[in-house]
């Protein structure tokens, strides 16, 4: 039973990840033309057409393409960038630290206060504070990221000149770009957080565990919180994609160097090795987050796998 | 045979199964009613339709007009939002950009809606390899992020209204696909398409008559919980110009060309997005309210 939940689990991220990858290759010949022309644009010469078509194997068809490309990918070769004709992976691992930072950070701020903030609404259920929370967490889903990145630039960087308005120059700089991420996202956790820890409550054993006399406080944080805490795993992983996402947004409007200003960069320039590897890249961190979620999950509450 | 059913009482059991779902929607309306939120997001959601649909009568000005030596103006009494860049009034750009952006918003949901209900409904109701095949297809699909797919997708296929539809309408339709799946399973479960089963209704009898209209609240839910992520997302896809291009009207690069006057005109960029953050919070507002409307243990009671 257990066994064959873990490989059924493994067989489909093996299948979700063939398919991740086909959508990466495909996109480029999404649109009706010609690639080649596509991304040299309508002044590229003939010659150059021809060049660019027999470097990039464009002549060859699409599963001859689709098989080297993915070959290339697994030995670490992610091909090259038409703009400035540099290895991919070279491009994307000098920029993969500043986005790991980025995200990682507004994750944390996103699932502390999330977590917290769901956490007392459940316990003060129907009180100003729980429809404080709801009523917040409402408007921070209405907000586009870039235009909440802009407020925050415009008020604290360019009026109250308390933070700089762009670029990677140390800790200050990751303030506002981390603010309009994590706070935004804060609002994902923090509903589902309160419905957890509100069904949690609702369990005999905390019944039981307050008809026993047990304080109040000991049962929410030893009984409650606890169980409460299962999901986030989940959760994280859910929102994952969002993040990133929005991370990409965040990332061109504070100028932050990293590889969603590259990706946006590349898309507009029609650089679509570099966007090609990228998709391929969220995509197979998005796939294993979940992969290790579910696990974990399993791990944590053992019920979880005989319902698969 | 007092302890069998005859098939008239069957048919009125049926018929009283109908009629409690009548029932059942007037009392989710008079839920919905009560909460206060949902009614303000539908004032907010009418205004918005009332402005895109009314815009040539309520704009003070021509949106597309330029006036290169008003560029840039503070709001006054003549420009009440005060002028862009090229000297176009804001205000009326902020309004025609209501027309473009629900309908962006509309066109979305219709496409991707189509997609996802046909193929929801396909899986839940067939099962089987059809179902794996499906959401196998919706794993795949939302492994990416939407708005990195969408924007991968709208910059080769060239920038556009269309393409933005087309985009967001690849990459979105999965959460539409998943709802109406899950909602289909339910509805096959029940006790009323099961006696419809037993009396002898056909499988296309049973799909449009008995599956459908139940499936009608979810599709109206699903539509405002969809309407918040289309919105924001053609809005960046505009932002990131990717989407509608100037000099279309869009609030999404409205803020774009905002951006580049921050400090001399800091209203540009503020109020498109204040238009943005309201328009999507009212049909949050209506989302929620609905949701728990129709269920309302789901969440707070």
């Amino acid at each position: 039973m257990n066994k064959k939940f873990y490989l059924n689990r493994l067989g489909r991220t093996v299948l979700t990840l063939i398919g991740v990858s086909l959508i990466a290759f495909l996109i480029l010949h999404l649109a009706p033309g010609d690639p080649a022309r596509i991304m040299l644009g309508q002044f590229a010469t003939e010659e150059n057409i021809e060049l660019f078509r027999a470097r990039y194997r464009l002549d060859e068809p699409l599963p001859v393409q689709y098989g080297s490309w993915i070959a290339g990918v697994l030995r670490g070769d992610l091909g090259t960038s038409i703009r400035y004709n540099r290895p991919v992976g070279e491009l994307i691992l000098t920029r993969l630290r500043p986005t790991l930072l980025l995200t990682v950070s507004a994750l944390i701020l996103a699932v502390i206060l999330g977590f917290t903030l769901g956490i007392l609404a459940a316990i003060k259920k129907n009180s100003w504070l729980d429809y404080l929370t709801t009523v917040q967490a409402m408007f921070w889903i209405s907000i586009p990221a870039f235009w909440l990145g802009i407020l925050f630039l415009y008020f604290f960087g360019l009026r109250l000149r308390w933070f700089p308005i762009g670029g990677m120059v140390g800790v200050v700089s990751l303030v506002l770009p981390v603010l309009a991420l994590g706070l935004r996202e804060e609002a994902w956790f923090a509903r589902p957080m309160r419905a957890e820890m509100l069904e949690v409550l609702n369990q005999a054993y905390i019944r039981s565990a307050r008809a026993r006399g047990i304080r109040e406080r000991v049962i929410i944080t030893k009984h409650a919180m606890r169980n409460a805490l299962i999901p986030l795993v989940t959760m994280i992983a859910l929102r994952l994609p969002w993040i990133i996402g929005g991370s990409v947004v965040i990332e061109v409007v504070f100028s932050w160097g990293g590889m969603g200003s590259l990706l946006v960069n590349s898309v507009l320039a029609r650089d679509y090795p570099v966007v090609q590897a990228i998709l391929l890249l969220i995509a197979f961190a998005v796939v294993m987050a979940n992969l290790i979620a579910d696990m974990l999950y399993s791990v944590i509450d053992p019920r979880i796998r005989l319902e698969d | 045979m007092a302890d069998s059913i005859s098939y008239e009482e069957i048919q009125r059991d049926i018929a009283n199964l109908k009629k409690e779902r009548t029932s059942q929607l007037a009392l989710v309306w008079s839920r919905f009613k009560k909460n206060r939120l949902a009614l303000i997001g539908g004032i907010i959601v009418t205004i918005m339709v009332l402005t895109a649909i009314f815009a040539p009568l309520i704009a003070p000005h021509d949106p597309y007009r330029t006036a290169p030596l008003r560029r840039l103006e503070a709001p006054s009494l003549e420009h009440p939002l005060g002028t862009d860049a090229m000297g176009r009034d804001l205000l009326s750009r902020l309004i025609y950009g209501a027309r473009v952006e629900l309908s962006l918003g509309i066109l979305i949901i219709l496409f991707e809606g189509t997609i996802g209900i046909t193929l929801g409904l396909l899986a839940g109701y067939f099962g089987g390899w059809v179902d794996s095949l499906v959401m196998r297809l919706v794993d795949i699909l939302r492994s990416f992020p939407v708005i990195i797919l969408a924007m991968a997708i709208a910059g080769i296929m060239g920038q556009g209204v269309y393409n933005v539809v087309i985009a967001l309408g690849i990459v979105g339709w999965t959460t539409f696909a998943r709802m109406v799946r899950s909602k289909i399973l339910s509805i096959k479960e029940s006790d009323y398409v099961e006696a419809a089963h037993s009396i002898g209704e056909s499988t296309s009898s049973v799909l449009l008559r008995y599956i459908l209209p139940n499936a009608v609240s979810t599709a109206i839910i699903m539509v405002c919980i969809m309407m918040p992520t289309a919105l924001i997302a053609s809005a960046t896809l505009s932002f990131l110009g990717l989407g509608v291009q100037p000099p279309t009207a869009s609030w999404g690069s409205i803020i774009a060309a905002g951006r580049d006057y921050l400090l001399q005109a800091p209203w540009i960029s503020t109020t498109a997005g204040i238009f943005i953050m309201f328009t999507v919070l009212g049909f949050n507002f209506i989302g929620d309210g609905l949701r728990d409307a129709v269920d309302p243990t789901s969440d707070r009671s």
